[in-house]
């Protein structure tokens, strides 16, 4: 049982450094498990059917001033994923308004929306004082025209 | 030249695994930085103050009333003359009458059934031909 100096010796050859080659495992595994535990908020996707238009132009806001207003085939009004009646519009939005002076609204609607339903929804807007609007559409590419 | 041959195997064969991560990180971040997100695209149009009505002289009035089947009416101003024409049309029809009359306001009626992508495509023309002022309304009958 005596220990000899040779063996301590020996022992001591292992590296007293920590092994930079794991770092790298290591850093991945938290890379992978703050991806995969991240939740973005994000809007239900919805079965939405884009208008189309060739002037439409990229909404230079940042996300948090943006407020989707999503408007379903028969009318329906979701705001932040939760369904609305029209006459309730005007009270979501309002206090959204107050926080952030800078807030869009953003219409996504369906293009084969009857159009009073929109007439309805600007009324609200307006009602709430937010009166940016944006008619979200898709850019239309299949015809050029000629521009002079 | 034995001797220095020996000495040379002493280079490790193995590609140097500490640096992998460097290189990982460094593809990851361009890739970071490189990606640019999609944004929103649409008709920005901003309304005007609740009960914020003008009055403004008919002759400075372009109509322009959709209909349910997606034809366009036109009527200029106080003449009772309509004219039918086809979405795509509105463009012209406001290049036209803005060289004419500078003070001219587009006045979007569409009625209550038109679907609103025919209100897009008028308001998609009228935005082309750089109309600025443009009322958006509900057709009354």
């Amino acid at each position: 049982m005596s220990i000899r100096s040779g063996g301590l010796q020996r022992k001591s050859k292992a590296s007293q450094e920590i092994p930079s080659s794991s770092m790298a495992d290591i850093a991945f595994l938290l890379l992978i498990f703050f991806m995969v535990s991240t939740v973005f908020q994000k809007d239900k996707k919805r079965e939405i059917l884009w208008p189309e238009a060739e002037a439409s132009e990229k909404i230079d806001e940042k996300q948090k001033d943006i407020l989707n207003i999503w408007m379903e085939t028969n009318g329906d009004v979701y705001i932040n994923d939760l369904h609305w009646e029209m006459e309730e519009v005007r009270a979501v939005v309002r206090p959204l308004f107050a926080d952030n002076q800078q807030l869009v609204i953003s219409i996504r609607s369906d293009q084969n929306v009857p159009y009073r339903h929109i007439d309805l929804l600007q009324k609200e807007l307006q009602g709430a004082g937010a009166l940016r609007v944006v008619f979200a559409a898709e850019l239309e590419q299949d015809i050029i025209r000629e521009r002079r | 030249m034995a001797v220095l041959g020996s000495k040379k195997s002493k280079v490790s064969d193995e590609i140097p695994s500490s640096s992998m991560a460097d290189i990982a990180f460094l593809l990851l971040i361009f890739f970071l930085v490189t990606t640019t997100f999609p944004k929103d695209k649409g008709l920005a149009i901003v309304l005007p103050e609740q009960q914020a009505e003008q009055d403004v002289s008919q002759k400075n009035v372009l109509h322009i009333i959709i209909n349910p089947s997606g034809t366009v009416t036109i009527k200029r101003g106080e003449s009772q003359q309509e004219q039918q024409v086809r979405p795509d049309d509105v463009e012209a029809i406001w290049r036209q009458g803005f060289a004419e009359n500078e003070n001219l306001i587009a006045a979007v009626k569409t009625h209550p059934e038109a679907a609103y992508r025919f209100m897009v495509d008028v308001l998609d023309a009228l935005h082309s031909a750089g109309a600025k002022k443009i009322s958006l309304q509900l057709l009354e009958e």
